[in-house]
């Protein structure tokens, strides 16, 4: 399910079996020319992933809308993550899974109230080759096992 | 020019009239007449039937066949990725089914539980499904996995759209 009328029309008479979200973590710095490159990449790579899972899982998985932050400070984040994982579990969703390809989460992974879903992601490389495709394939296809193991 | 070529004012404003008139009412029905067929002229949409898999490569063990097709979507036109799981029925036909879960739209796996070895099964909430598609009872699932359009040309098995069925 995505943040779009017609599947919010279809999961709201169907909450009781749509009880895990997944919240993609998206950096970004429009100050800096060299990290825009490699974090406009991870955007991608970010949805690629998180829509394979999507289509997969629609029936139980809410792909929420990104959230996107300054990279710098990660300390002063959690307390804005933590309110939006807040709101969601007032759905209520009982599975809150972030899923991200930025490493320094995983130091505040305690005070985090979702699951830090890291994924050392391909740090460049070209989306449309025949062999990112197959590695992101197989990887999404762990997540999603991972995933299941919560259930 | 002899008297007889002559139009007279009578007749020429009668030409005229006929004329202007004519043209009038062509004017006005042109339009109701390409309303009126115009479903036959509309271009057919997704009825494009895809090559997906050799007939000499299917089993009578399912298995899952990936194609892309076109697909514009009002705003956006993208190109998406479509599965089905294809097999010999034990008449021999070639069943191709959709894997997409009749509950909430998850994708089914072929005997990916191991309690069921002989049966579609979803992730997200067990719903199952015997090998002809048709759901379990008393699995979430209320109507068994569509069907895909099939036919064979020059050994290739080419899908279409698929169908849905009614609920057991």
């Amino acid at each position: 399910m995505r943040f779009t009328k017609a599947d919010i029309a279809q999961y709201l008479p169907e909450k009781e079996y749509i009880d895990t979200v997944v919240i993609p973590l998206v950096p970004f710095d429009p100050a800096s020319d060299q990290d825009m490159t490699k974090q406009g990449y991870l955007r991608e790579l970010n949805h690629i992933f998180t829509n394979i899972i999507e289509k997969e899982y629609r029936g139980r998985i809410f792909l929420s809308p990104d959230y996107h932050y300054m990279s710098r400070d990660h300390d002063s984040e959690v307390e804005r993550i933590n309110k939006w994982i807040d709101h969601y579990q007032k759905q209520p969703f009982e599975h809150i899974f972030l899923f991200t390809f930025d490493m320094k989460w995983k130091k505040h992974e305690n005070q985090l109230n979702g699951e830090l879903l890291w994924v050392p992601g391909l740090q460049t490389g070209d989306l449309q080759s025949t062999e990112t495709q197959s590695f992101v394939k197989e990887q999404a296809h762990e997540i999603s096992e991972f995933i299941q193991s919560y259930w | 020019m002899s008297d007889k070529k002559r139009v007279s004012r009578r007749q020429f404003l009668n030409y005229t009239l006929t004329g202007v008139g004519g043209f009038m009412a062509a004017g006005m029905l042109a339009p109701m007449v390409r309303f009126a067929i115009d479903p036959v002229l509309q271009k057919q949409e997704g009825g494009t039937m895809h090559s997906v898999i050799s007939v000499d490569e299917i089993t009578n063990e399912p298995q899952r066949v990936e194609w892309t097709v076109d697909q514009v979507d009002a705003w956006y036109e993208s190109q998406v990725q479509k599965t089905a799981w294809v097999y010999n029925d034990e008449n021999g036909d070639i069943l191709a089914l959709s894997p997409i879960c009749t509950h909430l739209g998850c994708t089914v796996d072929w005997a990916s539980n191991d309690q069921y070895p002989d049966q579609f099964y979803c992730p997200c909430h067990g719903g199952r499904y015997t090998k002809d598609g048709v759901n379990v009872k008393g699995t979430p699932p209320t109507a068994p996995l569509p069907v895909y359009e099939h036919e064979v040309k020059e050994g290739m098995l080419y899908l279409g759209d698929s169908k849905s069925r009614k609920g057991a």
